[in-house]
């Protein structure tokens, strides 16, 4: 049986963990805040930029476009080239399941698409961990942005924008899936597969009716404008799955840290309850011993 | 100076710097140089550069740092998407001027480096603030 000491001192380092997860639990829950709100700060950019899209998308004719830049981004390619994947985890764990069902997601993607050439761009330091890791597929890690969270910017997104289009332009790279956690409340999360690349044809598809395209003028072009508006919308897009993944693993470490605060507080209650329980003990067998004691002495 | 005014709106993708503000006159740096614009100018979509925005709103000026990003002008609606925009000011000339330094030294020191872009993309942006700086100093001293 344990002794008293052994306990208190188990009691003690309990406690202290309680602190820590409670002040982590603390701690998420006011950056959430802030993260959701830069949710909703990025969502007027991201709507203006897709309106502006989809006015130059339909002014511009199928033939006008073919051999541009921009057209490169919407064409299907020939399947069996290389699988692009860009994977977002967060940096640090003690956040519940985040981790494990992303990586759950990756694996499993990664075993549809068996015997593929796959390129890996790696967000967070969990991900590109785990990916390192992985042996025995044909696997390149291209690119990796670790350190990010909870303080993803832009420049950041654009960063891995540059990156992968880039690649895609210069690798015969089939596809570009992303796979991240989206926020959907504070209690759940969900794991959404996505393709990114190449670009779905409708963006911002049912955009209000416009006035005629002649009235409007362009500067330099529209082609040239569509190119250089695309990648934007790109990155706008990718900063959206940073901000969003970046509140999902703090809403999931505050749940996380919530129910490792209650099961501290669980285990000190019962604890306790066994240390008095042995201090009682004790108490009753000095009782005994001198009551005896005293009764040899007297018989 | 008629009734008319412009209704001009800043966004950038970490927030919406000014909606639907009641401007008389703007301008713009286009990527074909600076650009004017007044009530009832012709519609248009347009490229921009990093560099100054200015707009004018009854006797009050006020100037922006924008970083690239793109401007569209219709029926008296100025909207402007860029990547990043400043007031002139929250521009901290000091900060500007050692971002300049660093990434001019960045530049200097690595050659064919990954961060190259990057460094340039802060030059630029830098050279910008500072631009911004100067003007608001020049401004006041008028």
């Amino acid at each position: 049986m344990a002794s008293l000491r052994d306990i208190r001192k188990h009691i003690a380092s309990v406690k202290s963990i309680k602190q820590i997860t409670y002040a982590m639990k603390m701690v998420a829950a006011a950056r959430i805040k802030r993260a959701q709100a830069s949710i909703l700060a990025a969502r007027p950019f991201a709507v203006e930029m897709d309106r502006l899209i989809a006015d130059l998308y339909r002014e511009l004719g199928e033939e006008d476009l073919s051999g541009t830049a921009a057209r490169e981004l919407f064409a299907e390619r020939p399947a069996g080239g290389t699988l692009c994947l860009v994977l977002v985890t967060a940096d640090k764990g003690l956040c519940g399941s985040f981790n494990t069902n992303l990586l759950k997601a990756a694996t499993a993607w990664l075993k549809e698409n068996r015997g593929r050439k796959i390129c890996v761009v790696a967000v967070g330091r969990k991900g590109r961990d785990f990916l390192r890791r992985l042996k025995g597929l044909d696997l390149e890690l291209k690119y990796e942005l670790v350190g990010i969270f909870p303080k993803a910017g832009y420049v950041h997104a654009q960063l891995l924008t540059d990156t992968i289009i880039n690649l895609y332009r210069t690798s015969p790279v089939e596809s570009v899936t992303l796979i991240y956690n989206e926020f959907k409340s504070m209690m759940a999360q969900r794991i959404v597969t996505d393709r990114l690349l190449p670009l779905k044809s409708h963006i911002g598809g049912g955009a209000k009716e416009r006035p005629a395209a002649a009235d409007f003028a362009f500067e330099p072009g529209k082609k040239e404008l569509l190119a250089a508006l695309l990648p934007r919308h790109l990155g706008a897009q990718l900063y959206r799955t940073l901000l969003e993944s970046q509140a999902a693993e703090l809403a999931a470490r505050m749940n996380a840290m919530e129910s490792a605060s209650k099961n501290a507080s669980e285990l000190i209650e019962g604890l306790t309850l066994k240390m008095n329980k042995t201090r009682q003990a004790m108490i009753t067998t000095e009782l005994n011993e001198i009551v005896g004691g005293s009764e040899a002495l007297n018989g | 100076m008629g009734k008319n005014k412009l209704r001009l709106s800043i966004v950038t993708p970490e927030k919406t710097v000014l909606s639907d503000l009641p401007v008389d006159f703007v301008t713009l740096p286009a990527f074909g140089g600076e650009m004017g614009v007044l009530p009832g100018h012709a519609s248009f979509v347009v490229q921009l550069k990093e560099g100054l925005m200015h707009y004018t709103e009854a006797r009050h000026k006020e100037v922006f740092a924008v970083l690239n990003g793109f401007a569209e002008v219709h029926k008296d609606k100025v909207m402007v998407l860029a990547e990043a925009a400043e007031f002139a000011k929250e521009v901290d000339e000091e900060r500007a001027r050692q971002a300049y330094q660093k990434a001019k030294e960045t530049l200097a020191i690595r050659g064919a480096d990954l961060d190259l872009d990057e460094a340039g993309a802060a030059l630029r942006r830098a050279a910008v603030r500072l631009k911004v700086a100067e003007f608001r100093r020049r401004h006041k001293l008028q």
